[in-house]
Parts: structure tokens; sequence; C-alpha cells
């Protein structure tokens, strides 16, 4: 019963969130923090824990605040979710 | 698929795949912040949602509102 989660729901493209990782790296993407903040810049790197690495990353709260360029480290711990996108406006 | 999560938060969009932890990956997404009521974000290509804050799932249905 336990395997079911992890095999049975995979179609022919397997889009499982293991998948959806690989496939993102080095796009942009935007990362929204429990907290409400959004992050967009390009994705680094990220590893199972949701810890992301990001370049270009600019901060938005409800208009735009900080602008980091370089790397860009948040913890896994407080992302909400991971966006792709397909064009960083 | 309707997600709500916890904290006044929904998001309703397709189910692609997820994982043993309910992370889910969502494609075409709208995300709905419901504190005053209004203020939707439209997202598309695919999201990797946190399981962590997900509250309820709800196959087969969106919201009134959209």
């Amino acid at each position: 019963m336990a395997d079911a989660a992890g095999t049975g729901m995979s179609t022919g493209v397997s889009k499982t969130p293991a998948e959806f990782l690989k496939a993102i790296k080095g796009k942009a993407v935007l990362v929204k923090l429990n907290s409400g903040v959004d992050y967009r810049g390009i994705l680094a790197c990220l590893d199972g824990y949701m810890n992301i690495a990001m370049e270009q990353t600019e901060e938005y709260v409800n208009g735009q605040l900080k602008n980091k360029y370089g790397d860009a480290f948040i913890r896994g711990n407080n992302v909400l979710y991971i966006s792709a996108l397909s064009k960083s406006s | 698929m309707w997600v709500i999560m916890k904290g006044d938060k929904e998001i309703v969009g397709t189910l692609r795949g997820f994982d043993v932890y309910v992370n889910m990956v969502l494609e075409d997404v709208t995300e709905i912040e419901d504190t005053p009521e209004g203020k939707k974000l439209t997202k598309l290509d695919q999201i990797l949602l946190n399981g962590n804050n997900i509250a309820m799932l709800v196959p087969g249905a969106k919201p009134d509102y959209l």
C-alpha cells in the first residue's frame, strides 16, 4: 500500500516532484515562501528538502523590495511553492 | 484539483504528480488569497506545491468564483 503513492500514479511522462525538480533546474522560477514573500530568479540548484539556490533573485512583498544578484539561498523549510516561469518579467 | 491550504489560501490546478509527502506538481494553476477576498494570482506552467501546508484536497472541483 505504501508503494502506490510513489509509483502508481505515474503515467508515460512522469512528473512527480523529483522529475519536476530535475526539469526546472536552470530555468526562471518564482518561489513563494510561507510568509508570502516572492522570489523570482534562475534556479541554480535545489535538493530534496526544497532548499534552493538561485541567481539574479528579486524579492517581491507587495511591491518590489530588495534586489539580489549573484546567489541567493533559501531554506526549504520556508518554501510554499516553486513555480516554473516561461518568461521572467 | 482544488487544494485548500492552512491559512486561507487555495490553489486550483491540474494534478500532474505527487510523492509520499503529498508534495504536488500542479499545472495551469490559479492561486487564491482569501483575506480581503480577491487577490488572485494566476500562474501557468507548473508548480511544485509543498505538502507541508496542505489542509485539504478536493478532486474534480473548483471554487464558485472561478
